[in-house]
């Protein structure tokens, strides 16, 4: 008797398809990155200063029905009025200082945990994120609050914000705490981080994503890098390196789940050290510091982990798709800031490029963890998808903006 | 004109797709990746159109011939993209089937399939809605309306915000048909799909003529809620032709 007869509705007969199942540990990842990014997009929107959407649309929809000038000035709010050789030079010196400074912490990190400080490591993690929370949450907070003309006193707002950054601190690095608050925090972490981030002028903000994705390549790819190092490290010591780390475990733990273990298949020596049958290996992660630029007022030094590096738990030999039903993938929350840095600065512009750049990173999240499935190793997350973010943004601005602007505005769609 | 008015716009634009997404696909997580992906596909063939198109661009004569034109080839392009994306959604049919055996669960089921398709046409049709309304729709968000010359009666959003709509809906409902048609190889279902398509985007050429959207949002509704009930009926018939095979076994 074939179970499966009444299969028009495989549920209620009781047989689950695989397309049930398949794909959570991606959608796990995807949710708070979007979420992350869709903070900031709203934050950049509802308090930037200057409105160059709704003014520019506006002026477009007004000067396309009356003069044929709507090319010429569609062009100048195209390429920008501040593309001077001045800028973009400072751009540049200030993002090649910027990975300089990250280079040579990465490298003090590596040495410090070569030295095994690690408790060292981990209260500075500790004061950095008090000072994430409490400093620049509080300066958000300010902002939000003088926008919306929210009432509040001074000393409601001091008990609140002290009681939310101390609560924050502990529910990122104490280990028994519930993970719905340790993956908001982190979440809240990257969204203040990456709103910080987009207040830096246009062309220094793109030079930063570019540079710092081709210093995550080096760093983990190369062999003399110091994230590779830091890897190799934590992984011949099997210890773990305390970083700010996103862990999308599922929040409600379900029977028979053992998210803690995690099957290592990386190098061929460390195989041949340890079992190579379900032995607990190490939840490895990578971690850099990133130093403020000078351009912004106080020289806060804060240390945010990157990892380039996701390990996929599963209870069996699985290759082909690759994505196991128990096991948690981990990212940095550098990614999370980096990517939101990118889609907050596309927020500046015109909501079509968020879209796109949306796009663009999630496809390229899809094709480095596609990549991690095949090489089972340390990946930079970074340089795929800010690539691909910049390739889309460029793209959307010079090419799909005036198409799509041209068809709408005739009310031509298809 | 408010938030209030702007929120509006965007519920008319993409409620039934959200309420698709809510109830649908939300719950398979493989559903959603698969939108997500349809929806860049479609936003890369709308670069490559762009780009095609750029040199032309802007078109200033009131003339419908240029018009007609950009429509003819967008469409037609679109439509050849489907027949790659039939392609593509055949080999990832063939690799989950694959690792369905090798975790020794049971293949896809025709719902799995249709529900892929359905995935996948709701992707372009969100694209759709994203690109060519919700984009244009922050001004609306301030504290004005804005009103095209050639539609006086109703504003620039409303008329954007249905037009989406229509679009959404065929989108969505004609990825079921052609996946369906090409599964099958019944030529009738594959050449619905690119005519309902061309005839929805000709319709909108009516809105180039000075109060033509009156006429032209009504029968795009009409076109949508057509491709809407020919899928219907196509879903209706295949299974229960599938359950007659089935329990005839």
């Amino acid at each position: 008797m074939d179970d499966r007869s009444t299969d028009s509705d495989p549920v209620t007969a009781g047989e689950s398809s695989i397309l049930d199942t398949l794909g959570e540990d991606v959608i796990r990842i995807v949710s708070p990155v979007s979420l992350c990014m869709l903070l900031v997009v709203l934050l950049v929107s509802s308090v930037s200063s200057t409105n160059d959407l709704s003014s520019s649309i506006s002026s477009l929809f007004l000067s396309s029905t009356t003069t044929p000038t709507s090319f010429s000035s569609l062009n100048l709010l195209l390429l920008g009025s501040d593309s001077t050789w001045e800028e973009i030079k400072s751009a540049l010196v200030t993002a090649l200082s910027f990975v300089v400074v990250v280079t040579l912490l990465t490298f003090l990190l590596v040495l410090l945990f070569y030295f095994r400080c690690t408790n060292f490591l981990r209260i500075y993690m500790g004061i950095s994120s008090l000072f994430v929370l409490s400093f620049l949450g509080g300066f958000i907070s300010l902002l939000l609050i003088s926008h919306f003309k929210i009432p509040i006193d001074p000393f409601t707002f001091a008990i609140l914000l002290f009681n939310l950054s101390v609560v924050g601190v502990f529910a990122v690095f104490m280990p028994k705490f519930p993970i719905s608050m340790n993956q908001g925090y982190l979440v809240a972490i990257g969204v203040l981080t990456a709103y910080w981030f987009t207040m830096l002028p246009e062309w220094t903000t793109w030079a930063l994503l570019i540079a710092m994705s081709l210093y995550d390549l080096a760093a983990v790819l190369l062999p003399i890098g110091p994230l590779r190092l830091l890897v190799e490290l934590a992984m011949s010591r099997n210890e773990e390196i305390p970083a700010l780390v996103y862990e999308a475990r599922p929040v409600d733990p379900q029977p028979g789940d053992r998210v803690r273990v995690w099957r290592e298949r990386t190098d061929v020596r460390i195989e041949a050290t340890e079992n190579s049958t379900n032995s607990a290996t190490v939840q490895t992660v990578q971690e850099t510091r990133l130093a403020v630029s000078e351009e912004i007022t106080a020289p806060l030094i804060e240390a945010f982990p990157q990892t380039g590096d996701r390990h996929l738990g599963t209870e069996e030999e699985e290759d082909g798709i690759g994505l196991g039903s128990s096991g948690a993938i981990k990212l940095g929350l550098g990614d999370f800031i980096f990517y939101s840095v990118l889609v907050g600065r596309a927020a500046m512009y015109d909501y079509m490029t968020v879209y796109a750049c949306y796009l663009a990173i999630m496809a390229g999240l899809g094709v480095t963890l596609l990549l991690l499935a095949v090489y089972r190793k340390a990946l930079p997350a970074l340089p795929v998808s800010i690539m691909l973010g910049v390739v889309f943004y460029l793209l959307t601005r010079v090419l799909l903006e005036v198409f799509v602007v041209q068809c709408s505005s005739n009310l031509l769609m298809f | 004109m408010t938030v209030a008015a702007g929120v509006g716009y965007v519920l008319i634009a993409l409620g039934p797709a959200l309420s698709l997404f809510a109830s649908v696909i939300a719950k398979k997580p493989f559903l959603i990746l698969t939108l997500l992906s349809s929806t860049l596909f479609w936003l890369i063939s709308l670069i490559i159109l762009a780009g095609a198109w750029r040199a032309f661009l802007p078109v200033k004569s009131t003339e419908l011939w240029p018009y007609s034109i950009l429509i003819l080839t967008s469409v037609g392009f679109q439509e050849g993209i489907r027949i790659g994306f039939w392609r593509l959604f055949k080999k990832m049919e063939d690799m989950l089937n694959a690792f369905a055996d090798r975790v020794s669960k049971p293949r896809l089921f025709l719902t799995d399939k249709m529900l892929l398709a359905l995935a996948g046409g709701l992707g372009h049709g969100l694209a759709h809605a994203v690109f060519f309304c919700l984009s244009l729709l922050t001004p609306a968000f301030g504290p004005a309306t804005f009103y095209v010359d050639k539609c006086p009666s109703i504003p620039f959003f409303l008329i954007s915000a249905i037009i989406a709509l229509g679009f959404v809906i065929i989108h969505t409902f004609s990825m079921v048909i052609a996946f369906n048609g090409y599964t099958e190889g019944k030529r009738k279902d594959q050449i619905f799909v690119p005519f309902a398509h061309l005839i929805a985007a000709l319709i909108t050429l009516i809105n180039l003529v000075p109060g033509g959207c009156n006429i032209g949002l009504p029968l795009l509704c009409i076109m949508a809620g057509t491709t809407l009930y020919y899928s219907w009926q196509l879903v209706w018939r295949r299974l229960t032709e599938h359950q007659t095979t089935r329990s005839s076994d």
